[in-house]
């Protein structure tokens, strides 16, 4: 059976995915990490788990997607659904108002219970659906400017932006750990003889993306 | 009240209106009486009520939409919450309704050999097909049943058959059916017209429980519970790791360490009550077993408990077949590494499982788990109790109910009972150096096959482990029964075939002394010290020949597990090294939970220390694995530094322990021989033991930094002295 121990990685970040109910949230997943679209998906009951490995600048990079149910924002699901959490993608439809509206309480929720250095992209989904246009592109772009978050709008339907919008957060975690690993051997060289700056940021480089990353 | 006696009741099948599911489901939900002396008309009389309740409700949200403020609450919930806007309680309706379907179809097969019957001479025209009561119209067979004599008495069928002589069977359903029974029409049981009627009924009972503990509305509730200061399904969740802590504590500590929490998971097993991981099929039949399961509390009022979804023995049932299925998917979950993996495959449950092994382990979990709720009443554990509420998800209720000892704890000293049975056996092996049993070799064979398949290994053990033990777990999850007692018979009677001198006949002769095969069932098969000892904590029970029995299984079969463990020893060579310098740090702490468990008894029955009694007895003489638990005990100061000492201690002293056993039961001279071979080689053993303590001692003074466990002075004297005892023992065995 394949249930096998797999290193074949050199990063393993976790994803979470977030958004009101409805917006599409395990389409875009499944369209990522199998390339299926399903119209009539029954809801997500809780959490959703996917994995997807992916190659950066040579590096395979694992992402582990944790996807849950709209509904579950602030009840069921622990906090320790963003523990270790290195990317979001917060997901609205873009034929709903109301989803956009909400999309300050996820940031909000993300601020309260997620890692500060998270890498948040706002995805505006069912770009597809053209005619039914509730939020328009510009507005979803000011606000994520405003916000300092990624955007794109994406089709889970016409697999349209779905892999760039995880590519673009997955490339961007990637080159923030890489920085870090950079500063940190500078700082261990610079600061030289002092054995507690050194040991410190050997964790924080070499060891954080397999350790901090992989939600162990 | 007696726990077991309800769960048997409960769980005894039910013969009435057996192919008839929705009508059985109607009794079980509590809609209809449950009572077997209940005649077809109170059914029907019951029945028609509850259409008429639901046709009010429905009239009177329909005329005016605000929701009724008045005391009938129950069908608030369904109305307030649309079933769109929970995922999964519309999933919960589809198989009622779907059961409905069903039921509606057997009665139409049941009803065409009595078609002449049914077609009758009413008005001689064919009704459209949607409308059920024209395509049966049981005029005839109305008198039937009520006594009333018309001008034209039919008692006879067409094809000459009266009605008594039809199986009873069929006479039930044609009476559930009867338009002119009691009631009308409108107490018709099985009856397309009303199916919306009933199903709402069964949904309703269902989500508010009928007064009963498992009200699966509560799971979908963010309200926090009054015991605790969780939401219900979180709560529920923790119950279910709960039990896995008892149950397979290794497992536990895996998941709890990969941080994988129970509502991760459950939260969607629970809600649909496992309707997205099985088919629907296996759906009826898992639901069939859990509504059968009686839904009342069986815990009094002031019976402290730690779950309240385990109060019921429904609600054990469903916390039974979450552990059974995480039991099911054990090697796999074991060769995970990070939480997401591991969630993936707990929510990918295998197509086509072997539901019915599952619903059998779930059962005999069952009644450990309404165990396992009770908190002993005891002022001294409620400070202990509080804490552990608070603290979320899998938090174990290690202060308050019994001793489960810390979570790195137990599962080395299962780890370690596997290593030591598979080094007995590699000892007894290679000391009498003769021929190899049959049993031995196969056992070899699949150990070649496994080799094959394993992958290549990191250096951490764990992983180790979890590999190779997944594999081996794929054949054991095909069929969990069998193997099981394969797996037993394997254990026993491989070192028969293969040596004179063996743990096989151990348990026979253990047996006829004690006259207490479960004790010995448990404590050979599963080397689970936990379990076995936290059935002792729970003296309610103690006695009860159910639970005993119930007890057992959970425990065999949790063995079944382990044994393949072993197995995966004597695969991996390197493994087992790595592993058993792991478990031999444990060794101590887990031989001083288990001695610690028997003083901590505060409110000890008497009973149950007649049966700690047994327990040690058996300890002492009946395996190796207490001699090393006593040994270790001794020394329970010396630290892991002499980690190496210990390992091949330990093998001697299950040769020994065994041999003395069969020294009671068989006194032949072969035998005889054999044991002082095997003093001989404890001789042995014990001077390569000092060896190595002595270069150990060097090696690890500069290590002691490094180390937790610091070889103190005093610890290496004990060390010493429980090396010394181990001599004598080998004396003795010399002098036979």
């Amino acid at each position: 059976m394949a249930h096998r121990v797999d290193h074949e990685y050199d990063y393993l970040f976790k994803i979470v995915l977030i958004g009101d109910s409805g917006v599409g949230k395990s389409n875009i997943l499944s369209r990522f990490t199998r390339n299926e679209f399903c119209l009539d998906s029954k809801s997500t009951i809780g959490v959703e788990f996917a994995t997807k490995t992916i190659q950066i600048e040579g590096k395979t990079i694992k992402a582990q997607i944790w996807d849950t149910a709209g509904q579950e924002r602030y009840r069921a699901i622990t906090s320790a659904y963003y523990r270790g959490a290195v990317g979001a993608l917060l997901v609205y439809d873009i034929t709903k108002q109301k989803t956009f509206d909400n999309v300050q309480r996820w940031l909000r929720e993300l601020r309260d219970h997620a890692d500060s250095n998270i890498v948040i992209m706002m995805a505006g989904n069912k770009s597809d659906l053209n005619h039914l246009r509730a939020v328009s592109e510009n507005d979803g772009q000011v606000f994520a400017e405003k916000e300092g978050l990624s955007f794109l709008e994406t089709s889970a339907l016409e697999s349209l932006n779905v892999e760039k919008a995880f590519q673009t957060v997955l490339m961007e975690i990637y080159h923030i750990i890489n920085k870090k690993a950079l500063a940190a051997k500078e700082a261990a060289r610079t600061a030289g003889p002092i054995a507690q700056g050194t040991s410190i940021d050997v964790s924080d480089s070499a060891g954080g993306s397999k350790t901090a990353c992989c939600s162990r | 009240m007696s726990t077991a006696a309800a769960v048997e009741a409960s769980s005894m099948p039910r013969k009435r209106f057996s192919g008839l599911r929705g009508v059985r489901w109607r009794i079980d939900l509590g809609i209809l009486p449950s009572s077997p002396s209940a005649s077809i008309d109170d059914l029907r009389r019951v029945t028609a009520d509850t259409r008429r309740r639901y046709a009010s409700l429905r009239r009177r949200l329909l005329i005016d939409h605000h929701p009724p403020k008045d005391g009938d609450s129950s069908p608030d919930l369904t109305v307030d919450n649309p079933l769109s806007q929970n995922p999964g309680m519309h999933e919960l309706l589809a198989p009622i309704v779907y059961v409905l379907h069903v039921d509606l179809d057997h009665l139409l097969q049941v009803q065409k050999p009595y078609e002449d019957c049914f077609n009758d001479e009413f008005d001689g025209i064919t009704l459209p097909e949607n409308n059920m009561f024209s395509n049966y119209k049981v005029k005839r067979a109305s008198d039937w049943d009520s006594g009333i004599e018309t001008e034209n008495t039919h008692h006879i069928m067409s094809d000459g058959r009266s009605l008594d002589e039809i199986d009873p069977d069929t006479r039930d359903i044609l009476l559930l059916s009867d338009s002119y029974g009691a009631e009308g029409e409108l107490g018709v049981i099985l009856s397309k017209k009303f199916m919306e009627h009933d199903a709402y009924c069964m949904l309703d009972n269902l989500m508010e429980g009928a007064q009963g503990v498992v009200a699966m509305a509560s799971f979908f509730s963010p309200v926090v519970g009054s015991s605790t200061n969780l939401p219900p399904v979180i709560e529920a969740s923790s119950a279910l790791y709960h039990l896995l802590s008892i149950v397979d504590p290794f497992l536990h500590a895996h998941l709890v360490e990969l941080e994988v929490e129970p509502q991760y998971f459950a939260l969607r097993w629970l809600r649909v009550l496992f309707g997205r991981e099985f088919c629907l099929e296996d759906v009826l039949v898992i639901w069939d077993e859990m509504f059968s399961s009686s839904n009342c509390r069986l815990i009094g009022d002031d019976v402290e408990y730690n779950f309240k979804v385990l109060c019921s023995p429904r609600g054990a049932f469903i916390a039974a077949l979450a552990v059974s299925m995480l039991l099911y998917l054990r090697s796999s979950l074991l060769a995970t590494e990070t939480a997401t993996t591991c969630l993936q495959r707990l929510l990918n449950f295998p197509q086509n499982p072997d539901t019915k092994k599952l619903i059998e382990k779930a059962k005999s979990l069952q009644e450990l788990a309404l165990v396992s709720n009770i908190v002993p009443s005891s002022s001294q554990r409620d400070s202990n109790k509080g804490q552990f509420r608070v603290s979320s998800g899998y938090s174990l209720p290690s202060g308050s109910a019994f001793p489960v000892p810390a979570l790195h704890v137990v599962p080395d000293s299962y780890w370690e009972e596997k290593w030591r049975v598979l080094h007995k056996d590699e000892e007894l092996g290679e000391q009498s150096n003769s021929d190899q049993g049959s049993a031995k070799n196969k056992l070899a064979e699949k150990l070649s096959l496994y080799r094959t398949k394993s992958e290549p290994l990191k250096a951490k053990s764990a992983l180790n482990r979890s590999s190779i033990r997944q594999i081996l777990f794929d054949d054991v999850s095909s069929d969990i029964g069998a193997v099981e007692n394969h797996v037993t018979s394997e254990c026993c009677e491989a070192p028969i075939d293969s040596n004179n001198l063996n743990v096989g006949d151990f348990p026979v002769v253990f047996a006829d002394q004690r006259s207490s095969n479960w004790i010995v069932d448990e404590t050979l098969m599963s080397g689970d010290n936990s379990v076995v000892v936290s059935k002792f904590l729970y003296p309610h029970d103690i006695g009860n020949e159910h639970e005993i029995d119930s007890v057992k299984s959970s425990v065999t079969s949790n063995s079944f597990l382990s044994d393949n463990d072993e197995e995966t020893f004597n695969i991996e060579e390197p493994c087992s090294q790595n592993v058993s310098n792991e478990l031999a740090q444990d060794a101590e702490a887990t031989s001083s939970h288990v001695a610690d468990a028997v003083p901590e008894q505060r409110a000890t029955p008497i009973h149950w220390k007649s049966f700690a009694g047994i327990f040690q007895w058996f300890w002492k003489f009946g395996r190796g694995s207490n001699e090393a638990s006593c040994e270790s005990q001794s020394s329970s100061d010396a630290p892991n530094t002499n980690k190496d000492s210990f390992d091949t201690t330990t093998c001697d002293g299950t040769d020994n322990s065994c041999g003395v056993n069969k020294r009671i039961e068989v006194g032949d001279k072969k035998m005889i021989h054999t044991l002082r071979n095997l003093g001989q080689s404890m001789l042995e053993n014990i001077q390569v033991i000092e060896t190595v303590f002595q270069q150990e001692k060097g090696k690890f003074d500069s290590l002691d930094n490094l180390s937790n466990n610091i070889l103190g002075v005093k610890g290496q004297s004990t060390a010493i002295s429980a090396l010394k005892e181990l001599r004598k023992v080998s004396n003795l065995l010399q002098e036979m």
